[in-house]
């Protein structure tokens, strides 16, 4: 039983981990908000990048976009029968 | 070839035929020996104009170093060196040999100076990569090399024709630097230019031109895919710099290459797959950057492929080990592997994090020089489409993979770590993407032009940590949907696996049945007919005239002949008595006649 194996296993300890990753996601969300506030960096390219929380929200409606679009594509028309090629 | 200067792509591919020769230790010694003598040849080189050749009056060069060729020289041979090591323990001596020409190949492309030269290399690599699919020995290895070879034939050919037409518009294969020291002095929109453009595209798989990568590094061997998704690519981002950069074309499918590519990953169920098709995702980052043409873009492009080449072996060399040790390749027959595996698990996440542009991993400090540079233009299109790829890297290679190759739903199987070699092998990268990722101003100094850029920003890490977070957020709540499926998904290579197939049977059946049908019945009346009816007339026109009158000329002289043999008796007294009569005649003709 290697160290992975020992956290993952015990019931307990996965809620342990499962909420720390919850409460590092607020540090991080919070941190993107409060932060720009307190230092002004005159570096972004564009108006919306100082938009509160900007990298938060972009890498969610990202992820989401990605998969529900692909996943659109792939059912509607690209997926097909795994020995498609060999029929 | 002078002799101060040894061209380290000749010395891998020459080197390369010692090793059938060697046994043992002294074979493995030689294995790692060549690629890390090459790396020395490389880092101990300085700019100038080496191995000028005169070959049937042309002037071949075999060695423009400069600033550019060598950052990606050092790159080529240490992957060389590194994929070496990760395949110390195959008994395959044609992997090997077939291999080091692969990065000898690689290396003669950078430092060549004339068109010519450059072709033959970059014809050299297409060749080796191949034998790297087929010596996997499997049905479907040869089906896909044979494909692979198809396409970069083509491209290959592609490239000649724009080469010949260079030539004869130029009557010069030097590649020429134009005024700014990067392009070539192509004429933009003319036909050398689209046709060089294009095979440069293929070889860099480009969407719609890209679909062989997937096709064939998915199918390679073990450890030939290490060194297939660091030299063909990249030697064809490189050929970009050189030729293409400030392409505005090139900006668009770049960006469009980058979702592309992760579009399919979504898709994908192979796991090799998935790696090929993000592969084409951060080419595309490159492809985007040569676009862009700035100095910050080019830099960026530059240090892009370094590290990305780097990391990408370390992906790569972790999805072999798992398929080595496990006989699978299907994300959705693994999982639970963690148990058994936890150090390739590692090294592997360690590329995951570099790919995924993490703070203090390689990508971080090469993929934000190509999106700025994208800021610095204000190309707010490109700069979106960018940043949602990257978002999209994290998600498929930083969490997707990982996910149902080590956790997930226990499959049961269990594997043991892979040889020690693979796992230095993927030490040695590990080292590479973190040293990188902690000390840009390593691989900033080597860049083609002075680098002042600055990853470690507030704003910029803080920007970056919070996408990440949110798409491992949004990955977990979406997880129920990223469940990878038993299936393939169609691309472009459907043209010539499936298409070319439908072609012909739409040839046969359908088209076939009109052309009897309906092409045939007007070919009939239009042509048959009329032709036949004039025909006939003719012939009748000739039995009637022609021939009756050929007949009756043979009648008259035959009957002409029947009377005068009447005459000819054969005796003297009737020719006397004829004589006398014709004389008799005159006379009175000339007594009648005044």
């Amino acid at each position: 039983m290697n160290f992975l194996e020992r956290l993952l296993e015990d019931p307990v300890r996965f809620a342990r981990i499962r909420l720390g990753c919850y409460v590092v996601l607020g540090i991080v969300a919070l941190a993107d908000i409060v932060l720009p506030l307190i230092f002004h960096s005159g570096e972004h390219h564009f108006s919306f990048e100082s938009f509160y929380a900007w990298g938060s929200i972009y890498g969610l409606i990202s992820t989401v976009a990605i998969i529900i679009v692909s996943k659109l594509i792939g059912k509607a028309w690209l997926m097909r029968r795994e020995d498609y090629y060999e029929r | 070839m002078s002799v101060e200067w040894v061209h380290p792509g000749i010395l891998l591919i020459l080197g390369a035929w010692i090793i059938p020769f060697l046994r043992g230790r002294v074979k493995r010694a030689a294995m790692l020996i060549l690629p890390g003598a090459a790396l020395v040849d490389c880092v101990l080189m300085t700019p100038g104009t080496y191995g000028v050749v005169n070959f049937l009056g042309q002037e071949l060069v075999f060695g423009r170093v400069d600033s550019l060729s060598l950052i990606f020289s050092y790159i080529f041979s240490l992957i060389a060196f590194i994929g070496m090591v990760y395949a110390l323990h195959v008994e395959d001596d044609s992997q090997h040999v077939t291999a080091l020409t692969y990065a000898g190949g690689a290396l003669g492309v950078t430092f060549a100076g004339d068109f010519l030269s450059f072709y033959i290399f970059w014809e050299l690599m297409a060749v080796s990569s191949v034998l790297l699919v087929w010596l996997r020995r499997e049905p479907a290895a040869v089906a896909a090399g044979f494909r692979y070879l198809l396409v970069h034939l083509v491209g290959g050919l592609i490239f000649l024709a724009g080469i010949v037409v260079h030539w004869s518009q130029t009557q010069s294969l030097a590649l020429n630097p134009v005024a700014d020291g990067t392009a070539w002095d192509l004429t933009l929109g003319g036909a050398a230019w689209g046709l060089i453009l294009v095979a440069f595209l293929i070889n860099a798989a480009v969407p719609p031109l890209g679909a062989w990568l997937p096709d064939a590094y998915a199918e390679g061997t073990v450890t030939g895919a290490v060194f297939m998704t660091a030299f063909t690519t990249k030697s064809a981002v490189y050929a970009l710099i050189r030729g293409f950069a400030d392409t505005e074309l090139l900006i668009w499918l770049g960006a469009a290459m980058a979702i592309y590519g992760v579009v399919y990953a979504v898709l994908e169920n192979d796991a090799r797959r998935l790696l090929a098709y993000h592969i084409i995702s951060q080419v595309g980052y490159m492809v985007c950057g040569v676009g862009i043409g700035t100095r910050l873009a080019i830099n960026g492009v530059t240090a892009h492929a370094f590290a990305h080449i780097l990391y990408k072996a370390l992906l790569f060399m972790g999805a072999g080990a798992v398929l080595q040790m496990t006989r699978r390749r299907k994300l959705s027959e693994m999982g639970g592997l963690y148990k058994t595996m936890p150090i390739t698990l590692g090294l592997y996440m360690i590329g995951a994090f570099a790919i995924s542009a993490v703070p203090l991993f390689s990508g971080f400090v090469s993929k934000s020089m190509v999106i700025s540079a994208a800021g610095e233009e204000h190309l707010m299109a490109i700069f979106l489409m960018l940043t949602l790829a990257s978002a999209g890297t994290f998600l498929h290679t930083g969490l997707k993979l990982p996910y149902y190759m080590f956790f997930g739903k226990d499959s049961g199987t269990r594997a043991a770590e892979p040889p020690r070699n693979m796992l230095l092998a993927m030490g040695l990268a590990a080292v590479a993407c973190v040293l990188i990722g902690i000390f840009p101003g390593i691989l900033y100094t080597h860049l083609p032009y002075a680098a002042d850029y600055l990853p470690y920003t507030l704003a910029h890490v803080m920007s970056t940590l919070s996408m990440l977070a949110f798409t491992a957020l949004g990955f977990f709540l979406l997880l129920k949907h990223l469940d990878p499926e038993p299936k393939v998904s169609l691309d472009t290579d459907w043209f010539y696996r499936r298409g070319s197939s439908r072609f012909l049977t739409l040839v046969q059946g359908p088209l076939a049945r009109l052309e009897r049908g309906f092409v045939g019945e007007i070919c009939e009346f239009l042509i048959q007919r009329p032709v036949l009816g004039a025909a006939a007339v003719l012939r009748k026109l000739d039995s009637l005239v022609v021939d009756s009158a050929i007949i009756g000329v043979g009648r008259s002289t035959q009957t002409l002949s029947q009377l005068l043999k009447t005459v000819m008796s054969g005796h003297t007294q009737h020719y006397g008595l004829i004589m006398a009569v014709g004389f008799l005649v005159l006379l009175v003709l000339a007594i009648l006649i005044p």
